[in-house]
């Protein structure tokens, strides 16, 4: 899993030398933001149910054509299912905000993701109507401190890039 | 490979839960003694090559049989692959001392580690004895307790080697548990 530690770790293993200074230092910077990011993993895990339910609610309110027959979304089940995907991509959120990188995202959500949902037949454009409502509603400080509502932002809008 | 963090996603994922306050909790308990961890693994690395050679030393000293010849620290080539050997595992425990979890000791280290020094015919309780004694020498390098060696005041190497890390004091009974356990697995992992 890709993080600035495992990342540090696997170059002086490389190279077949003990952690140098540098090495410590990198270290050091990354943990420096780590509390603005566990912030923003503690107050999203609180707000889990409710994050997922607006963002699910914001993509079938501007694809409302999703609940037709013969759409993604026709019978309820289908329904669930898209909630329960942004609530796994949220999830994902969770452990990137975390680790500090964008590893969880990378390895157990992007990867794949478009051949699956080609395969499907399932648009991609409602997932991004899903985490831009969940990107536009974050406020600070109501929800989060400036800094944590920035990580928290900057990889729903990773999110947003790897689904467009 | 892990980090404290990452091995905090694999395991919520397991669950297809959240990382919730509890476990964040634990972990920005790792944030507040993150200086306090860099400085174990610097005390390790600053005097990784005293820490191997005097635990290698103090092995032969137990066992003398080691250096005769048919031991197998004889000749210095198997002496050195006994010194490279010991670096190499702490190299690794000073990794996973830097993570914070042990699955980078445990994958890229430990794991078969056993089997081929059987294979080579080292003999196992050697190497065990060897890292314990690399592990009290480690702690008394993290907790700053190491004291200059008795035979120090007639041998000038001696005293050139001894060196005490002048970091700021503290509690760092967290991290030299936690790094006194990595030793502990690198020792059962060879018995």
């Amino acid at each position: 899993m890709k993080s600035v530690v495992t990342t540090v770790v696997t170059a002086a293993d490389a190279a077949g030398r003990m952690p140098s200074a540098s090495d410590l230092e990198s270290v050091q910077g990354s943990i420096q933001r780590a509390s603005a990011r566990l912030e923003a993993a503690e107050k999203l895990s609180a707000g889990f149910d409710a994050v997922v339910k607006e963002a699910g609610d914001a993509c079938f309110s501007k694809y409302p054509y999703l609940k037709q027959a013969g759409e993604a979304g026709d019978n309820q089940g289908k329904v669930d299912k898209c909630y329960r995907d942004i609530g796994h991509y949220m999830r994902l959120i969770n452990y990137c905000l975390v680790v500090g990188g964008t590893g969880p995202l990378d390895e157990w959500g992007i990867a794949g993701a478009r051949e699956v949902y080609r395969t499907l037949n399932i648009p991609t454009a409602p997932y991004v109507a899903a985490f831009a409502q969940a990107r536009d509603r974050g406020c600070s400080p109501r929800d989060m401190s400036p800094q944590a509502l920035a990580e928290y932002n900057s990889l729903l809008s990773y999110v947003i890039e790897s689904l467009s | 490979m892990l980090d404290a963090f990452s091995r905090a996603a694999v395991s919520a994922d397991a669950k297809n839960a959240c990382i919730g306050a509890g476990e964040i909790a634990s972990l920005k308990q790792y944030i507040a003694k993150a200086n306090t961890r860099l400085d174990a693994v610097n005390a390790i690395t600053s005097n990784a090559n005293c820490i191997v050679s005097d635990a290698v030393a103090g092995m032969i000293c137990e066992n003398t049989g080691l250096i005769q010849a048919g031991g197998n620290c004889y000749p210095n080539r198997r002496m050195a692959a006994c010194l490279r050997d010991g670096e190499i595992i702490l190299r690794y425990i000073a990794y996973a001392l830097l993570a914070g979890d042990a699955s980078v000791l445990d994958d890229r280290c430990l794991n078969g580690l056993k089997e081929t020094y059987i294979a080579l015919g080292v003999p196992l309780t050697s190497q065990a004895r060897a890292v314990a004694i690399m592990k009290a020498s480690s702690l008394a390098h993290i907790n700053e307790t190491n004291t200059e060696t008795q035979m120090a005041e007639s041998n000038q190497m001696l005293q050139q080697r001894y060196n005490k890390m002048a970091t700021v004091k503290g509690d760092c009974s967290m991290v030299s548990a936690e790094a006194a356990s990595y030793f502990d697995r690198v020792i059962s992992a060879l018995s």
